[in-house]
């Protein structure tokens, strides 16, 4: 099945994260566009919780959104990851997820969210030598493929959340 | 960071990681290349992605949609708002493409150019500035962001379609530089 033919989520990420309820005024402007709402969707889906999560399992990407929900300083965004967290099993990852990797947390781990931090806090710092760090912790490309994507997308996710919050607290006149 | 890493001219963009042969690539993975972008099939940086298929079968279409759809922001201004948050994130080979796409669409490459040489504080028309400042905001400090921050776009007549628009096309640079910054590097092209 293609991801584009998958069904959609019951839940809106964007809309549950950003307390936007059916029938109010942000839900009618987000249904003016209906193609950034499906595929928002789709790409949290796709990147969260895949059909083949490849060599990057549920709980490690759930933790690398987390972090960076984290870094970002957006509450809710980091309940919604957390919880789900919680719910794929992820528990021994949470404390690194939350504080950073420290030396005692496993290689594998710790390198997957140090790329995150480094992505999401200094873009322009990456070098090859990165890559081949995740490499190196038993990555495949296309799981850093994955990953990359992931922590992309999850800064994307923070500022559309941050206009969406201005939009309600001030809608247009 | 300096201005002189950003040019309007056309860069090539080399991959740090293998990509995928296309004569080796499955059914899905051309299905998704070829509604990605009209020339995925020879781009290094489709030919990666696409090791994902799944997520760049989402990610492409939001792309086009966010940055092409029907109504709402004028093109030309999304474009402008890419190039201010990929200026932000030094993303160069970012900033190139979409300086040209801007410049196409309102034949003025000269406010590309003055913006790269002089930065995003140069003098820019009252609807380009307000766009210009809130892209810059949502890129630096999201969380820090007020209702105060909506009253220069609305100053310049900016509806609140518009200024979603603008925030998705801000808010996907936040993702496509992080994929172009950090999975490969601009290079000049080959000369003919």
């Amino acid at each position: 099945m293609r991801a584009d033919e998958m069904e959609p989520s019951m839940t809106d990420v964007i809309d549950a994260v950003a307390g936007i309820a059916e029938g109010s005024y942000l839900a009618a402007l987000r249904a003016q566009k209906p193609d950034l709402v499906r595929y928002s969707q789709g790409s949290h889906d796709v990147l969260l919780a895949p059909d083949d999560p490849g060599g990057l399992s549920l709980a490690e990407r759930t933790a690398v959104a987390l972090r960076i929900a984290v870094l970002d300083e957006h509450a809710a965004l980091a309940a919604h990851y957390r919880e789900r967290l919680r719910a794929v099993g992820g528990d021994a990852l949470l404390e690194a997820a939350e504080r950073g990797p420290d030396p005692a947390t496993p290689a594998r781990i710790a390198a997957i969210l140090d790329h995150a931090q480094r992505l999401t806090t200094a873009p322009g710092s990456a070098t090859p030598a990165h890559l081949a760090a995740l490499q190196a912790v038993g990555l495949a490309p296309r799981d850093v493929v994955s990953l990359s994507q992931l922590i992309a997308f999850v800064s994307y996710q923070v500022r559309l959340l941050a206009g969406l919050r201005l939009l309600a607290e001030a809608p247009q006149p | 960071m300096t201005a002189r890493k950003f040019t309007m001219e056309a860069l090539d963009w080399d991959s740090w990681l293998q990509t995928i042969d296309v004569a080796q690539a499955t059914p899905e993975q051309i299905a998704v290349l070829e509604k990605s972008l009209p020339t995925a099939k020879t781009s290094p940086y489709y030919l990666l992605l696409v090791h994902d298929v799944a997520a760049l079968g989402q990610r492409s279409p939001l792309f086009n949609a966010v940055m092409y759809g029907p109504r709402g922001l004028p093109r030309a201004e999304r474009e402008l708002a890419t190039v201010a948050v990929s200026h932000i994130n030094g993303c160069a080979y970012c900033a190139s493409v979409h300086a040209r796409r801007f410049a196409e669409l309102t034949k003025q490459p000269d406010i590309m150019q003055r913006l790269f040489d002089e930065g995003l504080d140069t003098e820019l028309e009252p609807r380009r500035r307000a766009i210009v400042d809130y892209a810059a905001k949502l890129t630096r400090a999201p969380q820090r962001m007020t209702a105060a921050d909506l009253a220069p776009l609305r100053a310049v007549g900016m509806t609140d379609l518009e200024i979603l628009d603008l925030t998705h096309a801000a808010a996907m640079f936040a993702w496509a530089n992080r994929l172009m910054q950090t999975l490969g590097e601009p290079v000049a092209p080959a000369k003919m």
